[in-house]
């Protein structure tokens, strides 16, 4: 089947020209966005390199320059209000490098390795196909103060480095291009010390102030952390001229003959699906897979050919062609199932047969535009309304940033589709405001997942009752997002059978002890909850909580601050039985006896936290380590009672019973 | 207290929240206009040409009590600690002294009082700065330490002072002993109070260990004194712990101040501040002389006589206009 040609659509004769005429416009949609994305990362591709040179020529001098502000970040390990351990510590020069250590003048993130993965409260992505090798799990976007054409991006990382996978920025014609991508070998760990980071570029004659980081944690043994970046490049002296030359040049370019058709290309924008990888690293093997799904998709991938090359008829007539579309309907749409969305689009240029297939509603009843953020508009969600009619679960995440996306054209998307989702997630969505969520709890009323992580914006978004017309909810996530105490109170009372709760960063607007009385009494069904930075939840809280039986997650960072717990946590681990992530991060009012307990009670535990709890003796983790037998993640950082001495003892232990302990030494 | 703790941090976190969403800019503002709104030295603008800007000449000086113990570390004088910093818009300029009760604890006095002047220090470059209110500075720093992964504990007094250079005016906010005195024309025309709950008791922001909360002295930032004042040209404003003041006379500290009034000289000024510092230990290890603190002890029906040895920090400037 042939793939893109790169020419405008309307004018190539390759693609079924009914299709293209009666649908020119859906077509054109996403594939000439990508196109265009494609003609503006690659430069002087057409030979239009002495053009881009003059552009070049704009007397500029080469100027380094560190962060001047943070406009967004996915999640942060401090609270907003802080300087400590947040985003904006990668504002100007970097303050610890080249120390090496856990600094609070840095900038961790939430998160590291796959501890969340394996936690209870674990989420499966939505359209997974979609995702590349490497997928983001956090990203950070800043601006500079000059515009410069880049030539190198350096990462001052200061604890844990590796984690960053792709560098993106923001050129004049509104467009993100990713200047570099990590692959599999960059992500070898790399030694345990503080490093710039400077990867090699793609070259390319963009003008950008604003990158955009993303970063992958999942092999990193502790949190990362960054302490500035810095951006290289030529000045251009005026940047108005050159966007309109930038401007010229790609029209020009768009009436040159497109140019020999590319034969499967890795995608430089980082998302190239599993198929399109899969081919690239085959060999011609018939394969067994368990599953009937699995193995139809290996047969179409590796044997097909050989099947259909034997039944040729040896010499003579025409033999018997079969080909693809002969396959029943419904196995033709299983293999398409297996798409990501952008081959998805692709494939239903090749012909009217395989466009009927490729719009049919089944294979858009999970949509995720997570990967695609940075081309995710308008135009797009328009045109997938109009295939999303059994739509489902739905994922916006980070798109619409910088008015790509506008709030008009979401509701009337939700408004369209929105009626039988079921889990909806639009983190760090910067469209969003206050008619679009009151949409949401209008119109999505079977919603069992709602997602609305990162969505903080002044004044907080959350302050009305539509949300409470939801009374389906079993999974909640109000992580990083600020709202109103009644609403969120209101809504725990209507959402019976809610099992995930996040409500990390939220403790400040929020008083926490009575949200922990209501769940108590309203939400008995609940296994993981987030309490994250809560600082203000007291003893009374922890005893609430402790009413919650089916709770396998509890996350108590930060929570409590130097308040004595009572009793709060011997109860809590007498009644929910299932425990097994408590995280006690900094709750300095634990005592000796807390820990006894622990030991006593926790047999189910998998991850514990104790970061930065005084008087941690050498006794007390040993007693854990022995009696909670499925024990796998023991976080002691900042213990500084048993980090003094005999460190080695502790790494000895770590052995012995298999658990992944951390300490805050290197 | 633990209460009073936890409300400022309320009241605190709440405010800003508000202020601080400015640094995050709503993805429609777009990057290209949002270089007004960053976070860094770039505070006010230029304000109104033609009107004096005052800046400080600022140095200091100082000494440990126990030299042997502490090794010289920058920013710290024993269990004193200051802190220097300036923006577009504003100098400031601030003293903490460790309590040493905390060492029968186990716990290291100098320990919060140097986290309190450093993130004093970082906050002032953040955006949130108000060169008016140094209570909220002091009230920000001291809510970073529940932001601390490790865990920081102990308690200081701590002087902060901000001179605002579109009004020329010092705000100055004083919890404890430290304290400042303005001079000119040789006279004092400003001088903190000492706050102490009794002798030698001063006010203190702390933090104490768990379970010891209700057991320890806790004041909140809004008890600080505060004062703004004007001032000119050739002023000269001294910033010192209470080795300084409870050891050197006013009238002395009076002399030696007047010396410089409108002296724009670092090197000068530097020696005048070791001169002062040095006769405040010479003072505090003299056992006969008759210091301010001990006559203030005679005042409080307590037989003292001599000096107090104490860590000693000076931090010693002049405005310039």
């Amino acid at each position: 089947m042939s793939l893109l040609a790169y020419g405008e659509p309307a004018q190539s004769s390759d693609t079924d020209s009914t299709a293209a005429e009666a649908e020119a416009d859906v077509l054109v949609d996403f594939t000439a966005m990508l196109q265009r994305q494609r003609q503006g990362d690659c430069g002087g591709w057409f030979g239009c390199d002495s053009k881009m040179q003059s552009a070049q020529s704009d007397q500029g001098y080469y100027l380094e320059q560190y962060v001047l502000g943070v406009l967004d970040f996915s999640s942060q390990y401090g609270i907003d209000y802080s300087i400590s351990y947040t985003a904006t510590n990668v504002i100007g020069r970097p303050t610890k490098f080249p120390a090496y250590g856990d600094y609070p003048e840095t900038f961790p993130m939430r998160t590291y390795g796959d501890w969340w993965q394996r936690a209870p409260s674990a989420t499966r992505e939505i359209q997974p196909q979609n995702l590349p090798k490497l997928e983001t799990h956090d990203y950070v976007v800043v601006y500079f103060e000059e515009f410069v054409v880049p030539t190198e991006v350096a990462i001052f990382e200061t604890f844990n480095p590796g984690a960053v996978v792709r560098i993106w920025a923001y050129g004049l014609t509104k467009h993100w291009t990713c200047l570099w991508e990590a692959t599999e070998s960059d992500l070898a760990r790399p030694p345990l010390d503080s490093r710039r980071f400077a990867p090699a570029l793609k070259k390319t004659t963009m003008v950008t102030k604003t990158l955009r980081i993303d970063f992958n944690h999942s092999r990193l043994n502790y949190y990362t952390e960054i302490d500035a970046i810095m951006l290289c490049g030529r000045t251009v002296s005026k940047t108005q001229n050159l966007l309109a030359k930038q401007q010229r040049t790609q029209q020009s370019r768009t009436l040159l003959s497109p140019p020999p058709e590319v034969k499967d290309s890795p995608p430089s924008d980082g998302s190239g699906g599993p198929i399109s990888y899969k081919l690239r690293t085959l060999k011609f093997q018939p394969n067994c897979g368990e599953d009937g799904a699995s193995k139809l998709h290996e047969f179409i991938n590796n044997d097909l050919s050989q099947f259909l090359a034997d039944n040729c008829v040896d010499g003579g007539e025409r033999p018997p062609q079969i080909c693809l579309t002969d396959l029943p309907f419904e196995i033709l749409l299983r293999i398409l199932s297996y798409l990501d969305l952008k081959s998805l689009f692709r494939v239903g240029q090749v012909s009217r047969t395989f466009y009927d297939i490729s719009t049919h509603p089944l294979l858009y009843a999970e949509i995720s535009l997570k990967s695609y953020w940075h081309v995710a508009s308008s135009e797009l969600l328009c045109t997938l309304a109009r295939r999303a009619t059994m739509l489902r679960k739905l994922d916006l995440s980070w798109c619409g940033g910088f008015g790509n996306v506008s709030p008009t054209e979401f509701k009337k998307f939700l408004t369209q589709r929105g009626d039988n989702l079921t889990h909806l997630r639009l983190n760090s969505c910067k469209f969003l405001n206050a008619s679009c969520i009151e949409n949401v709890g209008i119109v999505c009323d079977n919603l069992i997942e709602l997602s609305l992580r990162n969505c903080a914006t002044d004044p907080p978004l959350l302050n009305f009752s539509c949300l409470a017309n939801l009374k389906n909810l079993e999974r909640l996530d109000l992580f990083q997002t600020y709202f109103e105490t009644e609403l969120l109170l209101s809504m725990l009372e209507g959402n019976r059978k809610l099992k995930h709760l996040n409500l990390a960063f939220c403790g400040v607007s929020v008083n926490m002890d009575n949200v922990a009385a209501h769940l108590a009494t309203y939400n008995t069904q609940l296994i993981s909850l987030d309490l994250w930075k809560a600082h203000f939840l007291s003893a009374r809280g922890l005893q609430s909580l402790a009413r919650l039986h089916q709770l396998e997650e509890l996350d108590l960072g930060w929570c409590l601050r130097e308040a004595s717990l009572g009793d709060g946590l011997f109860q809590l681990l007498s009644n929910c039985p299932k425990l097994k992530k408590l995280f006690l991060s900094a709750v300095r009012g634990t005592t000796e006896r807390d820990l006894m307990h622990i030991a006593a009670l926790g047999k189910n535990l998998e991850q514990l936290d104790l970061m930065g709890i005084l008087n941690i003796t050498h006794e007390r983790v040993y007693d854990i380590l022995v009696h909670c037998p499925k024990l796998q993640l023991l976080d002691l950082s900042f213990c500084d009672n048993i980090m003094d001495r005999d460190f080695d003892v502790l790494a000895d232990w770590s052995r012995q019973f298999n658990v992944d302990m951390k300490s805050s030494r290197r | 207290m633990h209460s009073s703790l936890s409300w400022t941090s309320r009241v605190i976190s709440r405010a800003l929240r508000s202020s601080f969403s400015t640094l995050l800019e709503t993805a429609t503002g777009g990057g290209g206009g949002a270089a007004a709104k960053g976070a860094t030295k770039s505070g006010a603008g230029a304000g109104s040409a033609g009107s004096p800007r005052p800046r400080f000449v600022s140095v200091v000086c100082g000494f440990a009590k126990d030299n042997l113990r502490h090794k010289y570390k920058p920013g710290k004088y024993g269990e004193d600690s200051w802190f220097k910093a300036s923006t577009a818009s504003a100098d400031v300029m601030g003293v903490a002294d460790g309590v040493g009760g905390w060492r029968s604890y186990g716990i290291d006095p100098g320990e919060f009082s140097s986290f309190l002047m450093r993130t004093c220090e970082r906050l002032v470059q953040c955006s949130h700065f108000n060169p008016q209110r140094p209570v909220n500075l002091l009230a920000y720093s001291y809510c970073e330490l529940m932001e601390q992964k490790k865990p920081i504990l102990g308690s200081s007094t701590a002087c902060v002072l901000i001179l605002n250079r579109e009004t020329s005016t010092v705000h100055t906010a004083n919890i404890g002993d430290s304290g400042f005195m303005v001079v000119r024309e040789g006279q004092v025309v400003h001088k903190s109070e000492e706050q102490q709950h009794y002798f030698n008791t001063p006010f203190q922001l702390s933090l104490p260990p768990p379970g010891h909360g209700p057991n320890v002295l806790s004041d909140s930032p809004e008890s600080a004194d505060t004062m703004s004042f004007p001032v000119r040209d050739g002023d000269v404003i001294l910033i010192a712990t209470d080795g300084v003041f409870d050891n050197v006379p006013e009238k002395l500290m009076l002399q030696v101040l007047s010396e410089v009034e409108g002296e724009r000289d670092p090197v000068k000024l530097q020696m005048t501040a070791n001169s002062l510092a040095l006769m405040a230990r010479t003072l505090s290890l003299n056992s006969e002389f008759l210091s301010p603190f001990a006559l203030s002890a005679r005042r409080n029906n307590i037989q003292a006589r001599g000096g107090k040895p104490d860590d000693i920090t000076v931090v010693l400037a002049t405005v310039a206009m």
